[in-house]
């Protein structure tokens, strides 16, 4: 599989899981409530979706719907469209009107009994939707997912050298402007630190590569690997901060990773594989843009709207709000918000941006089953969130981005050992994220990124503006 | 003689085996009203009945006539009564700045949907915050720490700031728990100097103080309380010079 | 043809409620000394139980020598030393650090699930994920068949015995007979009440209280009457009632471990300088610390505590279920959680009383349901969770 494919993958599920985090982060981040159910509406918005344009009588289906709104929409252009946008709109509806039910009872109560109580109920409904067939088909999933203009996909242009031409062009556009971001970003670093930067990420890259010719020389290749991360550890002191140093890394790392190795596997035409990765050139006659880069642009649409969505919520005196119920929730109260509205609203927006998440995930993998989502789900979020920085958009952006990118990283490890160990080295992956979550609460619990700033709209010295 | 602005009677709170409050009565007119009484009195305990921090176990609180028993403190606040806390409860993370703009009652902008839509209303709220905030920082001179996490403030800077934030709300009555408690001699002239100056604008306040000479020289009235219940009232001379008083504290140490 | 019935059920729920009645006790006392609401706590009861099954049966397991495997009841007594052992590193490698940044709720919530998640994982890493089982007894078969006759009580030990059911011993009571065991018991209860209850002034603080005390007595009198009132074999043709109760060694052995427990427990937190410390600082660790309390002391032995608590019930519930997956104990979290919040957060007994009721709950009402809702089991542990929460809060037997 070209590395293109990979990347655009690895991509939508970060998008889908950003959502999700994005979600979480409203409720946890900003106002404070530690919801460990929260995988709960992430399970509906997935379910909810697909039954809503799920056909009426789909094969070997027993659950309750499916309620064939492509079908009736069929008739109006773009029907299947607007059917699924529907589909999502009445899922983030059900997501949020289920989390006011468990919020209720449950957010007057103090933020461990939240917790077990919201781990709970997202517990027990999990095992009635894997229990109970005649509402969604239990432990059998749902397949026959409705993916909404499946048809119109691959897209080509018509040759495939205009195809090439346009596609390659946007591609490397938005590539160039992605390394020009970063550039910019990493500009005017100490010139010590650029440099071992550099050698570090030729040293992990160089480790990864020896440690994939097998045999002993995996061991060799860890070595590598771990003086490449001591170099790194050094970069870092010898800068002013670890965001520049531990960026250019990145960008050099991932420079070798997505350009250079197809160029040692296949040579010059993998590299300009991975560079047009809007373009597909296996997909149909011409190549074209495949189904899963269309989901990807969706999910990254979606993302860019609910980050500004939830910006927007946090930047004001309604943000301001929720965070003075999530640092001490007496203040507020004595002051005359009635804090108990403010905590179910945010409740009920986090659970509606999970339901969106859930839909695109189910649009994404095409089938859908109980085994993903279970509790651990949300526990990945927490550590993604934290990663990045609570109480930070961004940084659900980039924890996700990092916490998604090992996590399917090193799944690549497992093939170089023997199969039947699959379920223990997945244990270890896991063992790891817990040991990371306890080692960066306790060394950067503000995370990579810290809290946000906030800005209401009303500049500080009393100016304003009206939009 | 204005009629009372707070009306508290036959108010009782139990905890477990201990009783806290035993029927206290007790009623608090408009000016600055002193609470005082030895450790254990329940003052701390009748300041969080009258606010809805705690519900009362018996006996009733009526603000300006209303009953407002039992009422959330959210409700109760935003009736305009409003309490300070004897250690003060400022927001760390958040800065002086917002913990001041988060005050002030029916701000637009503090409803979800109106954060997003953002009309006038919104702007103009939020600029009204905003310049109250800045001023009250000033007059309280903490305009120089403005943009600093309240977490990092000194002990003597978050007292200010826990009564600044409490009369932006723009209360009718100020329950002040222990104002001066750590404070240091000079802090203490200004925030009485405050309070004086917020009376003569219409403020009224209760407040629980131990300093007697504090309350000598600013209550017009004060109010005894001892074990649970409310001992006597009256001018602060009478009741410094009353038996009663004077034998509660005596007793209430030599235990 | 005699089925089992509520009364099994019944003896089931206090089994299952003595597991989690000692999960409880030690959720109890890391929630109320060591403040941390322990989200590792269900783990901490798998690691223990596998640490037993590493003594007792490391062939189950790929990445243990086979060096020695020693019998079941040795097994669990060095599970529960190590796991122990474990306590002090989570104390020491964790939560220590932590206490000492006066790291806040939510932040120990967190990071108790990130043990969680690493104790969990390392089960599974080390054991894999396939049932295994200790190398014990482990069949319960003997049934004690009770039938309410016109006559009287009859009583039937049964046992099945390669494809046919023999009884093994039959006896009767005549309803006179069952009505003075109970006068006789209830009498010895009373008075041993009346007896321990007069000797109260405000500074005894009873090792056993008056009630509980009351309670063992009319039970242990009541099964002594009972086991001298033996009569002949009663006919057993037309019963009013009978009912089956599965019985074995086992449910008594689990019964008895858990009791011996609360006692040592008991004696700890009553009888020792350490379990005063231990009470002081779950009352107010600022004023124990004033006190001369050496609180870095008293956590560690917390968390060992815990530690070794949790094992116990982890060992108990992979022999009472025989069968250890890495996920026992999580499953399992929620009905301990929901005993502590139940029992109210600062009574280790309240919370052990909590476990009680859960159990007895769980099974009753899986008995109670139609089959097909078997799995709804930790449900009803959760429904009564929620039930005391919005009524009582602070839990049955808790302060407000």
């Amino acid at each position: 599989m070209a590395l293109a494919d990979f990347l655009v993958s690895l991509l939508t599920v970060v998008s889908v899981y950003t959502l999700f985090g994005l979600g979480l982060n409203i409720k946890y981040g900003f106002t404070g409530l530690v919801d460990f159910g929260h995988v709960l509406y992430f399970l509906t918005g997935a379910y909810v979706t697909v039954v809503v344009t799920l056909p009426a009588a789909a094969t070997s289906y027993e659950g309750i719907g499916g309620f064939a709104l492509p079908q009736l929409l069929s008739g109006v252009p773009l029907g299947g469209l607007l059917a699924w946008f529907a589909a999502l709109a009445v899922a983030m509806v059900v997501a949020a009107l289920l989390s006011l039910l468990v919020g209720v009872p449950t957010l007057r109560l103090r933020e461990d009994y939240l917790a077990i109580t919201a781990l709970g109920i997202a517990t027990i409904l999990h095992t009635v939707v894997n229990d109970e067939r005649w509402l969604f088909n239990g432990p059998f999933g749902v397949r026959d997912v409705h993916q909404p203009l499946t048809g119109a996909f691959p897209v080509s242009l018509g040759s495939f050298i205009v195809n090439l031409a346009v596609f390659g062009l946007v591609s490397v556009l938005v590539l160039a402007y992605v390394g020009y971001r970063v550039g910019g970003y990493v500009y005017g670093v100490d010139v010590r630190a650029a440099a071992l930067s550099t050698v570090a990420a030729v040293l992990v890259v160089a480790g990864l590569g020896v440690a994939t010719l097998g045999g002993s020389l995996v061991l060799a290749g860890v070595v590598v690997v771990a003086v490449g991360v001591a170099v790194l550890a050094r970069s870092i002191r010898q800068a002013d901060g670890y965001g520049q140093p531990v960026a250019l890394f990145t960008a050099l790392v991932f420079a070798a990773w997505y350009f250079g190795t197809p160029l040692v596997t296949t040579g010059p035409s993998g590299t300009l594989a991975s560079a047009v990765w809007l373009f597909d050139p296996t997909a149909g006659a011409n190549g074209g843009i495949t189904y899963g880069r269309f989901v990807l642009l969706v999910s990254a649409a979606f993302v860019g709207i609910s980050y500004w969505w939830c910006e927007r919520t946090v930047n004001s005196p309604y943000g301001r709000v929720l965070r003075s119920i999530r640092e001490d929730e007496d203040v507020p109260e004595a002051l005359g918000k009635e804090t108990f509205r403010y905590k179910v609203q945010s409740m009920m927006f986090g659970s509606a941006l999970a339901a969106a998440a859930g839909g695109l995930w189910a649009t994404h993998i095409a089938f859908i089953d109980p085994t993903q989502f279970t509790a651990n789900i949300t526990f990945f979020a927490f550590t993604a969130v934290i990663i990045g920085g609570a109480a930070n958009n961004r940084g659900v952006v980039v924890g996700t981005f990092v916490f998604w990118t090992l996590h399917t990283g090193t799944r690549f490890l497992n093939d170089y050992f023997p199969t039947e160990y699959a379920t223990q080295l997945a244990a270890l992956r896991v063992m790891l994220i817990g040991a990371l979550l306890m080692v960066i609460l306790y060394y950067r619990s503000e995370g990579l990124l810290g809290e946000q700033t906030y800005d209401t709209g009303v500049a500080a010295d009393g100016g304003g503006h009206s939009e | 003689m204005s009629d009372p602005i707070l009306e508290v009677e036959g108010l009782e709170k139990f905890f477990g085996g201990i009783t806290a409050l035993d029927g206290a009565t007790f009623d608090v007119d408009p000016g600055i009203t002193g609470l005082i009484g030895p450790n254990g009195a329940g003052k701390s305990t009748a300041f969080d009945c009258i606010t809805g921090f705690l519900d009362p176990d018996g006996g009733s609180v009526r603000f300006r006539g209303e009953d407002i028993s039992g009422e959330r403190p959210s409700a109760i606040a935003n009736r305009g009564v409003v309490r300070t806390f004897q250690i003060p409860h400022e927001l760390p993370e958040m800065t002086v700045r917002e913990n001041l703009a988060l005050a002030p009652r029916e701000q637009s902008g503090e409803a979800l949907v109106a954060s997003w839509t953002r009309s006038d209303d919104y702007y103009t709220d939020e600029r009204r915050a905003q310049e109250r905030a800045v001023e009250m920082a000033e007059r309280f001179e903490i305009d120089h720490v403005i943009d600093t996490p309240a977490g990092e403030l000194s002990g003597g800077q978050r007292k200010l700031l826990e009564l600044a934030r409490a009369l932006l709300t723009e209360p009718d009555l100020v329950l002040l728990d222990e104002p001066l408690a750590g404070v240091n001699p000079t802090l203490e002239e200004k925030i009485l100097d405050h309070i004086q100056a917020l009376a003569a604008e219409g403020y009224s306040f209760l407040f629980i103080e131990h300093d007697i000479d504090v309350i000598m020289e600013h209550c017009q009235e004060v109010i005894v309380m001892h074990q649970g219940r409310v001992l006597t009232r009256g001018e602060p001379e009478a009741v410094r010079t009353d038996e009663r008083v004077v034998e509660a504290y005596l007793g209430g140490e030599a235990q | 043809m005699v089925d089992t019935g509520l009364v099994n059920a019944l003896a089931q729920g206090v089994v299952t409620g003595s597991i989690i009645a000692a999960g409880a006790l030690g959720l109890s006392l890391v929630y109320s000394i060591a403040e941390v609401p322990n989200f590792a706590h269900g783990d901490m009861l798998t690691v223990g139980a596998y640490l037993a099954l590493a003594l007792n049966n490391p062939g189950e397991l790929p990445f243990v020598p086979n060096a020695v495997a020693v019998p079941f009841a040795v097994a669990a007594v060095g599970g529960v030393v190590v796991a122990g052992v474990f306590g002090g590193v989570y104390e020491k490698a964790v939560f220590s650090r932590f206490r000492d940044r006066d790291a806040d709720l939510i932040t120990m919530v967190i990071v108790s699930l990130g043990l969680a998640l690493f104790l969990r994982n390392l089960v599974l890493f080390l054991a894999g994920s396939a049932n295994v089982t200790y190398e014990t007894v482990t069949r319960v078969d003997t049934n004690v068949d009770v039938y309410a006759t016109g006559s009287g009580v009859g009583v039937e030990l049964t046992k099945r015995i390669g494809g046919d059911i023999a009884t093994l011993d039959a006896w009767g009571y005549g309803w006179l007979t069952v009505l003075a065991v109970l006068a006789v018991a209830v009498a010895a209860g009373v008075a041993v009440y009346r007896w321990r209850s007069a000797d109260t002034g405000y500074e005894r603080v009873h090792f056993v209280s008056p009630r509980v005390l009351a309670v063992a007595t009319t039970l242990v009198v009541g099964a002594a009457a009972a086991a001298v009132a033996r009569g002949g074999a009663v006919s057993t043709a037309n019963p009013l009632y009978s009912t089956r109760v599965g019985v074995s060694w086992k449910y008594g052995a689990i019964l008895g471990v858990m009791l011996a427990t609360m006692l040592c427990m008991n004696y700890v937190l009553k009888r020792t300088k350490t379990g005063r410390a231990m009470r002081a600082t779950a009352d107010d660790q600022a004023l124990a610390r004033v006190r001369g309390v050496d609180i870095d002391r008293v956590q560690l032995v917390v968390w060992v505590l815990a530690a070794v608590l949790a094992a116990i019930a982890g060992v108990l519930l992979g022999w009472y279920a025989s069968n250890l997956n890495p996920n026992m104990g999580f499953n399992l979290l929620l009905p301990v959680f929901a005993a502590v919040i139940v029992g109210g957060i600062d009574s280790p007994y309240g919370a052990a009383l909590g476990g009680l009721m859960i159990g007895l709950s769980m099974d009753v009402g899986a008995y109670l349901l139609p089959a097909e809702f078997a799995t709804y089991r930790t449900a009803i542990a959760f429904v009564i969770l929620v039930a005391v929460l919005l009524v009582k809060p602070e839990g049955l037997w808790g302060d407000a």
